[in-house]
């Protein structure tokens, strides 16, 4: 199976440690996840459904906000995640 | 264990053990650095530092250009020192301030009184001299209580915070066990992890300190008006799988290890007592090595994920990385490769035991890849977040 890293039991995502492609299919914790598209060495994917404005969990921290509804297996980046900290609309 | 490892170094003048015993060829001013430079070329056993400041300075810029060009002679890893002056009266003033904190042989010139060619002629015959003093110093057996060790994360990528990071920790929580003392840094790099590490304060002041430092931070930044995003998380972190600063910070963190924390330490301060401690100060890596030299600190570990050449003129800077593809790509930067925490599942002690024994080879003389490549960035007024 590829390799992947969830690093707090709460965490809603973990870290692809190799390139992961579309349609590969993840054994977290007993539940299969299928990845929605290619995610890059480092890069990190939801664990479960998540909705928009809800945090992300890595480290067991708060790492940021989402910015819309991701589903499990979508790559979790700048695209749809969004700093808390020093922001200048806040 | 690791304990075992015999280290040693040169005592110098301020009863301080220094793991180099390097002549400091310092230039006070922009206009002294083609004299510095050239002195420096000259005579072996010495190390330049270079940069364009030295002028109409005021506020925090002349106070951090003072702390940081008084800070590098204070340093352990320096024997003595050539103070390369541009006008007599700063430099007096500089030589006054230094032999009220410093017992090393401090010389002096003035490239003002004569040029710049003059002042290579006198520069070089005068440090010739700290040379061959210095040249005669030899190693004594020291203690894990004598090390001050600085801990920097730079290049950052997702594999930081899950390999580098962690190893560098283990072996900073050896170092610590052993009785030593080690001080990181960077509080932009904080923010978003202050919850995590105000639990290890040694007391409340201690964690009102750290929510304070990085509260001041965040301020900053706001009124900057950008978004940190592109900034801290900068594009090649962003690049790696970082995508914001909470996750670069709880990443960044690790690479403390477990201890204590003892105190926050102002940019450049001295820390007062042995444990771990953190800085306040910019996170860009010439400006946290800056730092960090001024800190005392002998050799600093600098945990990476993309690779980095960055060095320091007075201080070995060890760079650490768990990417195996950086292992290959920037391998002429990497001094430790514990990429096999990723691949073949080596554990954060093992892999921390690796690291702290690279440490004690480098303590006794062993030389970094920035040592050896002359990385001798310098940069004593910060001005990033």
């Amino acid at each position: 199976m590829k390799a992947f890293k969830k690093i707090a039991a709460n965490d809603n995502v973990a870290v692809a440690l190799e390139d992961l492609f579309a349609g590969d299919v993840i054994n977290v914790g007993g539940i299969s996840i299928t990845i929605r598209r290619d995610i890059k060495f480092g890069h990190k994917f939801a664990l479960e459904k998540i909705k928009i404005g809800a945090p992300i969990v890595k480290y067991g921290e708060v790492i940021g906000e989402t910015t819309e509804i991701i589903e499990p297996g979508d790559h979790v980046h700048i695209h749809n995640l969004r700093s808390l900290r020093a922001r200048s609309d806040k | 264990m690791s304990g075992k490892s015999e280290i040693s170094g040169y005592m110098n003048a301020d009863g301080k053990f220094g793991i180099r015993k390097h002549v400091a060829v310092v230039s006070l001013s922009v206009f002294s650095n083609v004299a510095t430079q050239s002195i420096s070329n000259l005579v072996d056993g010495t190390v330049p530092l270079i940069h364009p400041h030295g002028r109409a300075e005021i506020g925090m810029n002349k106070k951090n250009l003072e702390t940081n060009l008084i800070g590098q002679i204070l340093n352990p890893n320096v024997q003595s020192a050539l103070v390369v002056g541009y006008e007599q009266k700063t430099t007096e003033k500089y030589l006054t301030t230094l032999s009220t904190l410093t017992k090393k042989r401090v010389e002096s010139l003035v490239v003002l009184e004569g040029g710049s060619i003059s002042a290579i002629a006198e520069g070089t015959r005068k440090a010739m001299e700290l040379s061959i003093e210095a040249s005669e110093v030899r190693r004594e057996t020291i203690g894990f209580e004598d090390i001050t060790l600085g801990i920097k994360c730079g290049s950052t990528d997702a594999t930081s915070g899950i390999a580098s990071n962690p190893a560098v920790g283990s072996a900073v929580d050896t170092v610590i066990n052993l009785g030593g003392t080690a001080i990181f840094s960077e509080t932009t790099e904080l923010m978003g992890a202050e919850q995590v590490l105000t639990k290890r304060a040694v007391n409340d002041t201690v964690a009102k300190k750290i929510y304070e430092i990085v509260k001041q931070n965040e301020m900053f930044a706001k009124q900057q008006g950008v978004d940190l995003l592109g900034i801290n998380p900068v594009p090649d972190n962003i690049e790696g799988g970082i995508s914001t600063i909470e996750e670069k910070s709880l990443g960044a963190i690790l690479k403390g290890g477990t201890s204590t924390i003892m105190d926050v330490l102002k940019y450049g301060e001295h820390p007062p007592a042995k444990g771990l401690y953190i800085m306040d100060s910019p996170s860009a890596a010439q400006e946290v090595l800056t730092a960090l030299t001024s800190a005392g600190c002998q050799a600093i570990f600098f945990s990476t994920g993309l690779g980095n050449p960055s060095g320091t003129p007075l201080v070995p800077v060890i760079k650490v990385t768990g990417n195996m593809k950086t292992v290959k790509k920037m391998r002429d930067h990497i001094d430790v490769d514990v990429s096999d925490i990723i691949s073949n599942n080596l554990s954060y002690n093992e892999a921390g035991k690796k690291v702290f024994d690279h440490l004690a080879a480098v303590i006794n003389g062993g030389k970094t890849r920035a040592e050896v490549l002359k990385h001798r960035e310098f940069s004593p007024i910060p001005v990033g977040l």
